[in-house]
């Protein structure tokens, strides 16, 4: 669906009304990750998109590549530290940062200082990274003060709150104020919404079997909901999720990540992928 | 049921997978506690202020650890207590059974103690010949079963009362053939109360040292460490030097946390503060106290920067809240110590060679965080024992060796993207349907779960075609 | 003992400590001060009693049910005990028997019709003790152990009577601690102390709560207000 992605980007989507403060003259670096650009870069649009419905002038710097997070949790600190350097030399010089992933951004935000502890000069500039990166939703929602409407999805939806946004970053409120706007959209509250779904990044193939068992339970919960869309703000989880559901033969529900939704590219998506079935 | 090594973590794993009812068990005991806990913090809204509290207390005492510990001695030599000193495990259980062999004691009671677990006493005493009473109900079914602990506060949660019902009947005296869980207790209460009475030394564990009295302090919910301290002439505390507070007033707030994250009730119903042995005209008490003081790998884990890991005041919520522990249970761990707690102590306790493989046992959810009553940053603390790990090459090769690949990508980013595009290349052609089923090289994924098809291109790829055909146009 | 080698133990854990917390100060003062002051934080980290006057709540705290196993009843003087504790032998079938803690003020009451002394080694017996305090906090009642109070009378009995003197009823566990540091400021610091809040209680099998696991079963607290 690449190019028709871009396409709708331009035209076809219906786009939100735009409502917010103007921060137009900030410049927003977008940290598109890696699970984003090579297995859904639909959601890279989708922020695209909606930053820029928020005002915000976006760009994204070519020389980029994933939040370091593998070799970090590996215990792997001078890899992370290889990686974490050009990550700060590409993005220190925006006025904003903004990652569509709770955890890739929590890893920015919280982690790249801890590998800098002996190296003052890199610690002040991890530092300075830190502050002005932001997970996607709660940067439309709590420094945009961005209110989407003029949205529709028919359906009901479920939403699944990844372990690093919702306790490292605290996202929680944003993504369901934003689609609360969206028109036609139930909320059906997941039991155990903020529990892990045993992704863990190395963990669920390190791990495989223990990981298996947990998102089956999650499979369980969400099924439970009898929600349309598994909604979260995560590649990783959604992945996991959405790949256990299909595993079991549970077709009837869609995972989506929240920008793709807001962004209403979500017809869009759920079209190609029926094309393609 | 033979203790699992701590070494042995992948295969402890495949075995209790493999048990069809575990995962039943486990639920039975950590929903509970779950629930619990949620209710009795939601009754108590001063339950943060609390926290950071008790955190105050534990990092002031830890701070200050040298100038309280002497002080803890001096208060508790002067209430006539004899104190040990040991730097390891055996040296402590040695110390402990010394006292019994002078003493000539044929029978000890105990009163459950993790301390005690973790530097081996039951063992010891078991080896030496002398009658040795748990008197704890779990401990005392798993005495009986021949099992290690399998949770912290309840050890012998993965025995169901059929197993009781078995284990009662064999060893009890005069044992119960009902099988209600109330005649079940009373057949352990008529069984231990005999030896309550007749036993020679009591051996009890600490929740908490007073460094201004030279107290230690007791926690239960049935009263056994009082009716295991009283009766006997002599009573030997053993106790982690990360047990003490400076008073008794700084005790409080960690009382106030420990129940309500442990059980979800709001005190335990006995807490008692033993001051030595018993005064000239006491009624009833010991004669003589030992307080043996461990270390037991303490003072690494202050020298190697886990000393928040010192805070913790056992209380098992982190175990409760772990979507890992709550999947393979206690035993897995092959510690006394499981959960997230056990994976950060183990390494200490035992050693990060043996026992590395746990602290990667873990997607850094932060939940065991969220709910530690003492704000343990659980997860970095793991993740710091994975940096060690990494640096002593205790990972496996293959690990090591795809980490560092990715990494090496990683920070050339041209690099990166190139392969990233082969790779949506690579995983489109093992697709059917917009599913992957299998593909090489992600058999850990595939195994258990499908992988979604990519898009054609990879996001760079079409944004720089997007920004072209712009600025074309324009 | 090996007195040498536990010496080499003292000095060896002194020494791994100093090692490593390099910021260990000589200031005894400093110390004292700092931890004091997070004592100072207390009064915003506890939770609120069901009634202003401590003995109103530590009533209400036992009659909604949250202390387990207990029930308790005030009565305005300490004449009125004989008869609370034939109406408690009488609720639960018991025979007129039980062991009553030998304190000169218990032991002067009129126990016609009841036996004082039983054996409470033996099993199914009843006790009656004397609380130095209660704690409205926690539902909790406080003996310390002296020439006549057996600790084991608070844990061999399966039925226990606890009186409180209303006057000693304090608002938080805080202010016993304090109350326990001046009795160790007097060196009267007593072997034990017992805060006892409810019965002897387990749920290690299939997480069922059994009350009498060695202790008491049931706990009745009696508040007399005259003393
Ligand atoms: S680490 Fe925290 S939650 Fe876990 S047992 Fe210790 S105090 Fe409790």
């Amino acid at each position: 669906m690449s190019q028709e992605i871009i396409n709708a980007d331009v035209k076809g989507a219906k786009s939100n009304t735009i409502k917010c403060l103007n921060i137009s003259e900030k410049k927003v670096g977008l940290f598109v990750t890696c699970l984003v650009n090579t297995m859904r870069p639909s959601v890279g649009f989708a922020s695209l998109k909606l930053l820029e419905e928020a005002g915000c002038t976006v760009e994204v710097p070519e020389q980029q590549s994933c939040c370091g997070q593998p070799a970090f949790n590996s215990g792997d600190d001078e890899g992370t530290r290889q990686i974490a350097y050009q990550t700060i030399k590409q993005f220190e010089n925006f006025d904003y940062v903004v990652v569509p992933s709770g955890s890739c951004a929590a890893m920015i935000k919280k982690n790249f200082i801890e590998v800098f502890k002996d190296q003052p000069e890199w610690l002040a500039r991890a530092q300075h990274l830190a502050d002005i990166t932001h997970e996607l939703l709660s940067f439309l929602v709590d420094v945009c003060e961005f209110e989407s409407s003029g949205i529709e999805l028919e359906g009901s939806y479920t939403y699944h709150d990844s372990c690093s946004g919702y306790r490292a970053l605290h996202v929680y409120e944003q993504p369901r104020k934003m689609l609360a706007n969206v028109k036609g959209l139930e909320h059906n509250p997941l039991n155990g919404h903020s529990e892990c779904c045993g992704f863990g990044g190395t963990f669920c193939v390190k791990y495989s079997d223990i990981s298996n068992e947990i998102v089956a339970e999650k499979a369980e919960n969400i099924l439970a909901t009898e929600a349309d869309y598994l909604l979260g703000g995560d590649m990783g989880c959604l992945m996991n999720m959405a790949g256990k559901l299909n595993r079991e033969g549970h077709k009837e529900i869609k995972a989506l990540h929240t920008a793709e939704v807001l962004a209403g590219l979500a017809p869009q998506i759920l079209g190609d992928e029926n094309a393609s079935k | 049921m033979q203790a699992n090594k701590p070494e042995n973590f992948y295969q402890n794993v495949k075995d209790a997978l493999a048990q069809p009812d575990l995962k039943m068990i486990i639920r039975r005991t950590t929903d509970k506690a779950e629930a619990k806990r949620a209710e009795a913090i939601a009754n108590f809204p001063g339950f943060e202020n609390a926290r950071k509290q008790g955190q105050k207390v534990k990092d002031h005492t830890i701070k200050y650890m040298d100038h309280y510990l002497a002080e803890f001695e001096k208060n508790a030599l002067a209430q006539g207590t004899i104190i040990h000193w040991a730097s390891t495990a055996e040296e402590a259980s040695k110390i402990v059974l010394d006292i019994c062999r002078q003493h000539e004691a044929k029978k000890v009671t105990r009163s459950k103690s993790m301390l005690g677990e973790e530097i081996g006493l039951s063992h010891a005493l078991d080896n030496s010949g002398i009658e040795r009473v748990e008197t704890d109900l779990a401990e005392h079914i798993i005495q009986l079963a021949g099992d290690p602990p399998s949770h912290i506060v309840w050890p012998a949660m993965h025995r169901s009362r059929e197993d009781v019902i078995k284990l009662f009947r064999e060893y009890h005296k005069d044992p119960t053939y009902s099988e209600e869980i109330i005649d079940l207790v009373r057949s352990a209460r008529r069984d231990l109360r005999t030896k309550f009475l007749t036993a020679d030394i009591g051996i009890s564990g600490s929740n908490f040292l007073l460094a201004d009295s030279g107290s230690s302090c007791t926690v239960t919910n049935e009263g056994n460490a009082e009716l295991t301290i009283t009766p006997p002439k002599v009573h030997i505390v053993t106790a982690g030097i990360e047990k003490l507070v400076p008073s008794m007033a700084h005790a409080v707030p960690l009382l106030r946390l420990l129940t309500r994250s442990a059980t979800g009730g709001e005190i335990t119903q006995y807490i008692t503060f033993h001051n030595g042995p018993k005064r000239q005209n006491d009624a009833d008490g010991p004669e003589e106290c030992h307080i043996v003081l461990v270390d037991n790998g303490r003072t690494k884990m202050l020298a190697d920067g886990m000393e928040e890991m010192l805070r913790c005041i056992r209380c098992g919520a982190c175990m409760n809240h772990c979507v890992v522990y709550k999947h393979i249970g206690g035993h897995a761990y092959g510690s006394v110590y499981p959960g997230p707690m056990g994976s950060v102590l183990t390494p200490h306790l035992n050693s990060l060679e043996v026992a590395n493989k746990q602290t990667h046992a873990c997607t850094l959810n932060g939940r065991c965080e969220e709910v530690c009553p003492v704000n343990i940053p659980l997860p970095k603390l793991l993740r710091s024992l994975r940096a060690q790990s990494w640096d002593k090459k205790y990972e496996p090769l293959t690990n090591r060796f795809v980490v560092k690949a990715f990494a090496a990508l990683a920070k050339r980013p041209k690099l990166f993207q190139l392969v990233s595009s082969c790779g949506v290349i690579f995983m489109r052609l093992c697709s059917r349907q917009g599913w992957i089923k299998s593909m090489p090289l992600a058999g850990g994924w595939t195994r258990n779960r499908d992988l979604i098809e990519p898009e054609s291109k990879t996001f760079m790829q079409q944004y720089k075609a997007m920004k072209k055909a712009k600025s074309d146009g324009a | 003992m090996n007195k040498q080698r536990n010496e080499i133990s003292r000095e060896r854990i002194f020494d791994a400590i100093r090692a490593a917390a390099p910021t260990v100060t000589a200031d005894v003062k400093a110390i004292q001060n700092e931890a004091l002051e997070i004592l100072g934080e207390s009064e915003f980290a506890r939770p609120a009693l069901l009634a202003e006057d401590a003995a109103e709540a530590l009533t209400l705290r036992i009659e909604a049910g949250l202390v387990i196993g207990t029930s308790c009843e005030k009565i305005a003087s300490l004449d009125q005990l004989p008869d609370s504790v034939n109406q408690f032998l009488a609720k639960y079938a018991l025979p007129a028997e039980l062991k009553v803690q030998e304190i000169e003020r218990l032991k002067a009451l009129n126990w016609d019709g009841i036996t004082t002394e039983v054996d409470i080694k033996n099993d199914n017996t009843v006790g009656l003790c004397w609380a130095e305090y209660g704690i409205a906090e926690t539902g909790t009642f406080v003996v310390h152990s002296g020439p006549d109070m057996p600790i084991l009378l608070n844990f061999l009995p399966l039925y226990l009577l606890a009186v409180i003197p209303k006057s000693k009823i304090l608002p938080y566990m805080d202010d016993y601690a304090l109350i326990a540091g001046e009795i160790a400021q007097r060196g009267e610091t007593p072997r034990n102390m017992c805060l006892i809040s409810g019965v002897s209680g387990t749920t290690d099998i299939e997480g069922v709560l059994i009350q009498g696991a060695h202790g008491p079963e049931v706990l009745h607290i009696i508040i007399v207000e005259d003393q």
